[in-house]
């Protein structure tokens, strides 16, 4: 019966799709790892680099500036944002694209027009059907790295510097914890202190600024070297997270569709146990019904 | 109980942890010069050059290179932040050489590009030197 051999195609093809979700499941499983380990081994520098400042601010050092006001009269936003180069990572990239849009369209509302970097394909792809004004950054591949990420601070802080900018900031998915992203939109500059867990255990470092350090150059100097060091640190960290939510986010979506495939197979083994069935039944009503004519 | 002769000393980077140990001396490019800190060295914050960072522990000495930062010292505990730190056995003389002909061949056309120009110089020289010290 044509329906029978139809359902076991069907259920043949559910089962491949099932194979290739489980393993991008575990592909992303492991990435996953990898990208948290790298968020953790950051985690250091930060801290310490947190710490550091907080050691200068402690004492009454004239401010450097330049990376603390805006530059200009006229306002207007740099935005960077963060997405993904691939897909089948479920919301992940929708809901990046639409806090981005929601903060780019409040601010140009406000009259501060915004000027969009756009981080990977997917975002890309968006803003062009949508035909949006935006700079194209594609180079810099599904593992961030420090030294692809430094120039792009360095640019965003030039133009800060230049007045090109009053503020820049950052939309990306933020990772709070395995169960935990959100898409966030963070202000890099002016720079303003971390509001995040960072600033408690750098709260409990105040202590330190009592201590007698030993400066070279003098502290402000110090200071105008150690700010920027912050902005990189902190943008870095921002594309570090956002690719462990994206590796979070594909293993959940792969793991629903694993688990959807699991159930459709269910589901049409029972049809075609039910088909079968059905056909038997008809092929007996047959023979019985032969049969009783010839008796 | 002897003093204890050791501090501990560690190297980061954006990246990871590159190093964590006990040392006896540590010899650090600042900014404007070499700087030497030994055990129960007083507090300090400088502002880190590039150059070569030599610690000297109880089994041998290791070098880096690294690529400005800063460095650290509370409580016996030497911190070196920098961007980029690079181990003897990651540099190579033959990778500097070129690093250090393509310096060499950037353009100047303002102050921004004279300074990197200066800058990557500098990188490739002190690379040059640390992959040399091998030999």
């Amino acid at each position: 019966m044509a329906n029978k051999r139809q359902l076991v195609k069907r259920r043949k093809a559910v089962r491949n799709i099932r194979k290739i979700t489980r393993t991008m499941q575990l592909i992303a499983t492991a990435r996953f790892q990898a990208m948290f380990k790298r968020v953790s081994a950051s985690k250091p520098y930060s801290e310490k680099l947190a710490e550091m400042v907080n050691g200068l601010a402690g004492l009454d050092v004239e401010l450097p500036d330049s990376l603390l006001e805006a530059h200009s009269e006229t306002p207007r936003d740099a935005t960077v944002v963060i997405t993904s180069n691939r897909g089948l990572c479920g919301g992940y990239n929708a809901n990046v694209m639409r806090t981005a849009i929601e903060h780019i369209d409040r601010m140009a509302n406000s009259g501060t027009p915004c000027d969009v970097q756009m981080v990977g394909k997917k975002g890309i792809q968006y803003f062009r059907f949508l035909k949006r004004a935006m700079t194209e950054v594609s180079h810099l591949g599904d593992t961030p790295k420090f030294e692809m990420v430094e120039p792009m601070a360095n640019e965003l802080m030039a133009r800060f510097r230049r007045g090109e900018a009053t503020t820049v900031h950052v939309a990306f998915m933020r990772f709070h914890s395995m169960g935990r992203q959100r898409p966030e939109v963070v202000q890099l500059l002016p720079l303003a202190p971390q509001k995040d867990a960072g600033s408690d255990s750098a709260g409990g470092d105040a202590g330190a600024g009592a201590v007698q350090y030993d400066f070279s150059p003098e502290p402000g100097k110090l200071l105008e070297e150690l700010l920027p060091a912050t902005v990189r640190i902190r943008l870095f960290t921002c594309f570090l997270e956002a690719a462990v939510s994206e590796q979070i986010a594909r293993m959940v979506a792969m793991k629903a569709a694993t688990d959807a495939a699991g159930d459709m197979i269910k589901s049409l083994t029972t049809q075609y146990n039910r088909a079968r069935q059905t056909s038997i039944t008809m092929e007996l009503l047959d023979i019985i019904g032969g049969a009783a004519a010839v008796q | 109980m002897a003093k204890a002769t050791t501090f501990h000393c560690s190297v980061i980077t954006p990246e990871r942890e590159v190093l964590s140990a006990e040392a006896t001396s540590v010899v650090f490019p600042a900014h404007d010069g070499e700087v030497g800190v030994l055990v129960d060295r007083a507090p300090l914050l400088f502002a880190l050059g590039i150059g070569i960072l030599r610690i000297d522990g109880e089994k041998g000495s290791q070098r880096f290179f690294i690529d400005g930062g800063f460095a650290q010292m509370l409580d016996n505990n030497l911190t070196i932040l920098t961007s980029q730190a690079l181990s003897q056995g990651e540099v190579s003389s033959a990778k500097a050489r070129e690093a250090l002909a393509a310096a060499e061949g950037m353009k100047i056309t303002d102050d921004a590009s004279w300074t990197a120009r200066d800058k990557a110089i500098r990188r490739a020289k002190e690379q040059l030197k640390l992959a040399e010290q091998v030999g």
